[in-house]
């Protein structure tokens, strides 16, 4: 028997990765409730203010700002590395969230000067991530394929800031040769794609197994996802640097719907070779977040021929496409996986050293599971009446169903909060 | 002087925060050897860098000295074997679904 070299004494401190979530869960009950606020907006051409407001609110705010504090979480454990600065991950927190503030009250404003500021301090705090995750990384010893992807997508994100900061500028003072709404598909398949996509992807090697105990299956097919995903974004990142439309764009946009296929059919691997028959909330909200992947990625392909659709047809099927993927994919495969990383975390800062000396709560004891259970059904009952209402322009479906998204995203506080607020038992496990 | 089963049964209190079971029936306490004044668990963990391990370790080697005080604990931490589903007890598979 061989004695283990692994290390895993370089804990990522409990102060910033909680602040980083904290700010997550509250950014994600903020944007629910503008959203519900401003139901009324939802519809039309997808370039307007407060939509670009409510988009910058759930990108950042709530999707990037949830995986930063996972990136400081998980890198180290699952590297094996200590993280570069813990001092750059606090400056960068309070530049990030002073920066994003001023941003996506800029865009309600829609006063393009204020905009290009505060967009240059976002990416100044992008920017900061980028290399202190980097300068971490640099040290790995043992690299992995979630490793890559981590790396992959940082450069991604390094590629979506140069592209936001750019559009910005534009904004301000037009110098861009190309269309502007044009690019801007590119920053959003960047960031969607390249950046969050892509840790979502890495990381799920990593944690699905380790959380559906899954044993014995081929990580093969993550190899060709990553290569079908990277050409094609290549493609799209030539092709919307041209004025006109030309063959890379279905063909880029194929490989990464294949891409994503092979993804899901990784998955499919893992979950069949799992010891844990019995999926737990966390892992629900994790397939059903898959399954929104599938249905977006299909909407990806359809939009490819956009010039074939009626105007007002398409911009409900614009806008369906970005809810799937930021309220449907991404939205629901973090709830699901913060039900699984936020217990941790905690536990792991409060009872730790106590484990053999004193009675320590489970995990799942955390959290009322019933709360969770009622709150995944009403927040996939309300994207779908979200999804109907731009579908069938209703208003009153609008508000019910945003409505319903913000209870649910308050149950999901409430559970949160329950965690981080935990306290020791003192009878028995 | 404490038994092998003894140990065996005191490391029957250490639960898997994340399963919910104990890690004698998820099978991984591969040994537990006891010589002069020394315990010596070899065990694994399911995966590989798993983020529990150090806790995990820690609650074994607490429980364990509060068994026999007296006694050096060494907790051996291999990956070698492997762990494998077929490891767990009929009970701990029955627990979670299989």
């Amino acid at each position: 028997m061989q004695p283990t070299q692994i290390a895993g004494k370089m804990p990522p401190s409990y102060k910033i990765v909680g602040k980083y979530f904290v700010s997550s869960i509250l950014g994600f009950a903020a944007l629910t409730f503008l959203m519900f606020l401003n139901a009324d907006s939802m519809k039309g051409y997808h370039f307007q203010p407060k939509l670009l407001g409510l988009t910058h609110i759930a990108t950042l705010g709530w999707i990037t700002m949830i995986i930063f504090g996972a990136m400081f979480q998980l890198v180290p454990v699952v590297l094996q590395v200590k993280l570069f600065s813990e001092k750059l991950a606090e400056a960068q927190f309070w530049i990030f969230l002073f920066g994003l503030t001023g941003m996506v009250l800029s865009f309600f404003k829609f006063d393009t000067f204020l905009l290009a500021i505060f967009a240059s301090l976002v990416s100044l705090a992008m920017l900061i991530f980028i290399f202190n995750i980097t300068m971490s990384m640099i040290k790995v010893k043992e690299w992995n394929i979630t490793g890559t992807y981590i790396a992959t997508a940082l450069f991604y994100l390094f590629l979506t800031v140069v592209a936001g900061i750019m559009m910005a500028m534009n904004l301000y003072d037009p110098y861009f040769k190309t269309n502007h709404l044009e690019y801007l598909k590119l920053h959003a398949h960047l960031a969607f794609v390249g950046w969050v996509s892509m840790v979502i992807m890495g990381v799920s090697y990593k944690l699905i197994p380790m959380f559906s105990l899954s044993h014995g299956f081929s990580l093969k097919p993550a190899k060709w996802v990553f290569g079908f995903i990277n050409a094609g974004l290549l493609l799209l990142t030539v092709e919307y640097h041209f004025p006109e439309r030309t063959i890379m764009l279905p063909i880029g946009t194929l490989l990464i719907a294949v891409g994503n296929l092979i993804f899901l059919y990784q998955v499919y691997l893992i979950m069949k070779s799992r010891v844990r028959k019995i999926l737990d909330v966390g892992l629900t909200y994790t397939m059903v977040s898959f399954g929104m992947m599938f249905i977006s990625t299909a909407l990806g392909i359809f939009l490819v021929f956009e010039k074939f659709l009626e105007p007002g047809y398409l911009e409900k099927l614009v806008l369906i496409y970005g809810y799937l993927i930021l309220l449907g994919y991404f939205s629901l495969i973090i709830v699901g996986q913060m039900y699984k990383i936020v217990p941790f975390l905690v536990w792991f800062h409060k009872f730790s050293a106590k484990v053999g000396l004193e009675p320590v709560p489970m995990l799942k004891d955390m959290y009322d599971e019933n709360y969770a259970k009622i709150e995944f059904v009403i927040m996939n009952c309300a994207l779908a009446g979200t999804v109907a209402g731009i579908a069938f322009g209703n208003q009153t479906v609008m508000y019910i169903s945003t409505g319903f998204i913000f209870l649910s995203s308050l149950i999901f506080m409430k559970n949160m909060f329950s965690i981080f607020l935990t306290k020791g038992i003192k009878n028995g496990n | 002087m404490v038994t092998e089963e003894q140990v065996m049964n005191t490391l029957r209190t250490v639960i898997d925060p994340e399963i919910g079971i104990n890690i004698v029936d998820l099978g991984l306490v591969y040994d537990v050897i006891i010589e002069e004044a020394m315990i010596t668990v070899t065990m694994t963990l399911t995966t590989p860098g798993c983020p529990m391990h150090g806790s995990i370790t820690g609650w074994v080697e607490n429980q364990v000295k509060a068994l026999e005080p007296g006694y050096e604990v060494l907790v051996n931490l291999v990956w070698e074997p492997v762990w494998t589903p077929d490891k767990m007890s009929e009970e701990a598979k029955q627990e979670l679904g299989q």
